[in-house]
């Protein structure tokens, strides 16, 4: 039952992951650990104190990557060694991660994240070749006439170093976990020992019943954590993910899960724990929603490009402290224009999501990222309010542009623009040419996307800190009623 | 319905229906012999209302599509907007006219547009993909490269081949039905301009000359019909706008045979003299139609 649980709960995933992202809220995401800290301060007192009733079976029900290798593992039928204790490393990952954190490196906690990690294989293994099945059975239902029968699901921006990474992670993962049960819960996440803290304490827990144990040690061997004694008939209650193989497993009753006082008492070494690991969790969770007061930073050249940041975002400094890298907004942009970053934010920014106005532009109504982003590193918006926020700036050079440059008539800039802050005056003859005015620029990129010149005569530079535009002029305007009193001609 | 028109209406069904039965090579010589107009003006209307009226002065629906016939129909969908805004193809006109194909026979109506803003976010909004559906047509999609064809444009100026949407060659009949609206780069977009969204390269236009560019891809496939929808007419900051307050509510409608000449009446009501709109100019000294319009025959209807 509780296996079949946790598999809905990773299908559900998998689902909202390749088809849903953008679409719905993201409930399930807002579920997991590091997003839930990363939206609100009081996620990591949720958490703490889930654990102290329920343990870890977070680990074992609600995260989508702990279900992937305990199914890998499963499906090798392999056995495991009695018990093997505790690798102390797992506490030095944790601090490392908290450390990196309040620092505002973002990339290691996100590289660690079971939630982030998870989802980057999603929509890099696996997408790519169900959107091209999708899209190849599209074609071939066209090809017969019948159109609109599907529709393609289009691809997501190839990023290499991306790619590759998670399948060398996903690899290792699955080669470890088919000998090890549950590797990286066990030895790596830093979720997991963090709610270890507390799941020391639990009142459910898994406890030897003296009488009914005949000491056979089965249940040591279906442990995917290897975090059962039985010489000393204990379970590691901080390791044990009450994924409850062992009880499933005892023909006996030698084992069950029990509620009310765990084998250890909350002594006063307890209690310190949980509060030193509590307050190293509000600690970071409270410096990254602290605001963020990075002064606005604009390009010095035509040459310098800042990278532009997804509306929502509100700064640089609010996006880089909570983009876990998840890629959920990359696969829920319509426009495909989110590309996950290699080098523009910096190393500490790796893989975090930046607007590529090369492969099209920001759709003026849309806030489909911001609706998918679990962590609120893009925070939802609504259409109105999303359409006076600045994320960016264009830069008209007008050497560049083709109307100066060959005295052809163009206007694709001004054409694409939303609120006309590229429109188009009169040139030479009856030739128009653009002429920018930023203070209703939203930095969407549709000029520069749509600009034909070589150099472009237009381009877009993100804003550190987004501003807001003042409201097109004529917003509530209604149209002028003037039926055509007669034909002239 | 008055008698005069009445009687207007059955001669022409009449004669239409006649025409029908002889050979395609004699009924086209015929056609401009037979005294029906190729070009109607409609004004006061609804959309749909003035359709009717325009294509009934125009020999009606049969003139057009007969029997069996697949169609596809050009609106414009191009931009991310709602219908109010007049930034695309009224839907209401759109539904009718697929409705009116349909009764006139045709074995399946298509539309699509090569948008310019996200085509599943245009085709929804704009109200057009809705439009289609109601009227029994199916809604293309026309967003990547493997939708369009390479083809020759054989006395093109600027462009000497482009890639077409495969509807576009495979279709027996081909129906144009673009919005009238003021356009920052081109002046005045109506029937020749909404051609530039059955290419795939949009951006050659603009860096290779866009009027001549626009005259040269209507040597293609000339439409059939094309009919201008100047129900809301955008006076200002198009192809795209910014508020209703671009748009005027004009109720008029130009129904042609001939893209040239419906492209001239249109830049009349636009309050511009088509000899001064480069491409309507470029096309007519090409061949491609006329700007005369009194020379094709005018039908003008108040509503």
């Amino acid at each position: 039952m509780r296996f079949l649980l946790a598999l809905a709960v990773a299908v559900l995933f998998l689902a909202w992951f390749l088809f849903r992202a953008g679409e719905t809220a993201p409930l399930l995401p807002s579920l997991q650990a590091v997003p839930s800290i990363l939206r609100w301060w009081g996620g990591a007192a949720v958490l703490a104190l889930g654990a102290l009733f329920a343990g870890r079976a977070y680990c074992s029900v609600l995260c989508p990557l702990g279900t992937f290798q305990e199914a890998v593992w499963r499906a090798g039928r392999r056995r495991l060694s009695r018990y093997v204790p505790g690798s102390p490393a797992r506490y030095w990952i944790l601090a490392l991660v908290l450390a990196a954190g309040a620092a505002g490196l973002a990339a290691v906690p996100a590289l660690l994240d079971p939630y982030a990690a998870f989802g980057r294989g999603v929509t890099q293994l696996l997408r790519p070749s169900l959107a091209g099945g999708i899209d190849r059975l599209a074609g071939f239902l066209e090809s017969r006439g019948l159109y609109g029968v599907i529709h393609r699901a289009g691809s997501i921006p190839f990023v290499p170093g991306l790619f590759w990474g998670t399948a060398a992670f996903f690899l290792v993962l699955t080669l470890w976990s088919l000998r090890k049960g549950r590797p990286f819960c066990d030895g790596l996440c830093p979720v997991g020992t963090f709610l270890g803290f507390f799941s020391r304490s639990s009142l459910l827990s898994i406890r030897f019943s003296g009488e009914s144990c005949t000491g056979c040690g089965l249940c040591g061997t279906v442990c995917p954590q290897e975090c059962i004694s039985v010489e000393e008939r204990k379970v590691d209650a901080d390791r044990c993910v009450l994924c409850l193989r062992c009880v499933d497993a005892c023909r006996g009753g030698g084992l069950a899960l029990s509620f009310g006082g765990s084998g250890e008492s909350l002594s006063r070494r307890g209690l310190l724990r949980i509060a030193a690991g509590t307050l190293a969790a509000l600690g970071v969770a409270f410096w990254s929603s602290k605001k963020d007061d990075t002064v606005a930073a604009a390009a010095s050249s035509w040459d310098e490009k800042l990278p532009v940041s997804p509306p929502g975002s509100k700064s640089r400094g609010n996006f880089s402290k909570k983009c876990v890298a998840c890629t959920a907004c990359v696969v829920a942009c319509p426009a495909g224009i989110l590309r996950p970053s290699l080098g523009e934010w910096g190393p500490e920014g790796l893989f975090q999501p930046v607007l590529d106005y090369g492969r099209g532009y920001c759709q003026y109504g849309c806030t489909a990222c911001g609706d998918a982003c679990p962590t609120g590193a893009i925070e939802s918006l609504e259409p109105g309010e999303k359409q006076l926020v600045s994320i960016g700036k264009a830069r008209f050079l007008r050497r560049n542009c083709i109307v100066r440059k060959y005295g052809t008539a163009c206007g694709a800039c001004s054409e694409h623009c939303p609120t006309q802050a590229m429109r188009m005056v009169p040139f030479r003859g009856s030739l128009t040419i653009p002429e920018l005015d930023t203070a209703v620029c939203l930095g969407c990129g549709a000029c520069e996307y749509a600009c034909p010149a070589e150099p472009k005569a237009v381009t877009v530079s993100g804003l550190a800190v987004h501003g807001k535009i003042r409201p097109v002029s004529g917003g509530n305007e209604g149209p002028t009623v003037a039926p055509l009193e007669d034909f002239p001609f | 319905m008055d008698r005069r028109e009445f009687l207007k209406k059955t001669a022409a069904l009449g004669l239409g229906g006649a025409a029908l039965l002889l050979p395609g090579s004699v009924r086209r010589v015929l056609g401009a012999r037979e005294g029906l107009p190729g070009l109607a003006a409609v004004r006061g209307g609804e959309p749909g209302e003035m359709f009717d009226r325009g294509v009934a002065a125009l020999g009606g629906m049969e003139r057009f599509v007969k029997k069996g016939q697949t169609v596809v129909i050009k609106p414009n969908m191009s931009w991310d907007v709602p219908p109010e805004r007049g930034g695309n193809t009224n839907p209401g006109l759109v539904e009718r006219i697929v409705r009116r194909c349909l009764e006139a026979g045709a074995s399946r109506v298509y539309a699509f547009d090569h948008t310019c803003d996200l085509w599943r976010n245009s085709y929804r909004n704009s109200g057009v993909e809705d439009a289609v559906k109601r009227g029994g047509g199916v809604a293309v999609p026309a967003d990547t490269s493997g939708y369009y064809q390479k083809v020759p444009l054989p006395g093109g100026r600027a462009l000497k081949e482009t890639a077409v949407h495969e509807l576009m060659i495979e279709c027996d009949v081909f129906i144009n039905v673009p919005v009238l609206k003021h356009h920052g780069g081109a002046g005045i977009t109506m029937g020749m301009k909404n051609l530039m969204g059955t290419v795939w390269n949009r951006g050659e236009f603009h860096s290779k000359g866009l009027h001549q560019c626009i005259a040269d891809v209507s040597l293609f496939r000339k439409p059939a019909l094309t009919v201008i929808d100047a129900y809301r007419m955008m006076t200002r900051n198009g192809p795209r706008g910014t508020s209703e307050g671009d748009v005027t509510l004009l109720k008029a409608q130009i129904l042609s045979t001939d893209i040239v000449a419906g492209d001239a009446a249109a830049a009349r009501i636009f309050g511009a003299d088509p000899k001064n709109v480069s491409y309507i100019r470029s096309a007519a000294g090409m061949g491609i139609g006329t700007m005369d319009l009194e020379s094709l025959g005018v039908e003008r209807i108040a509503l």
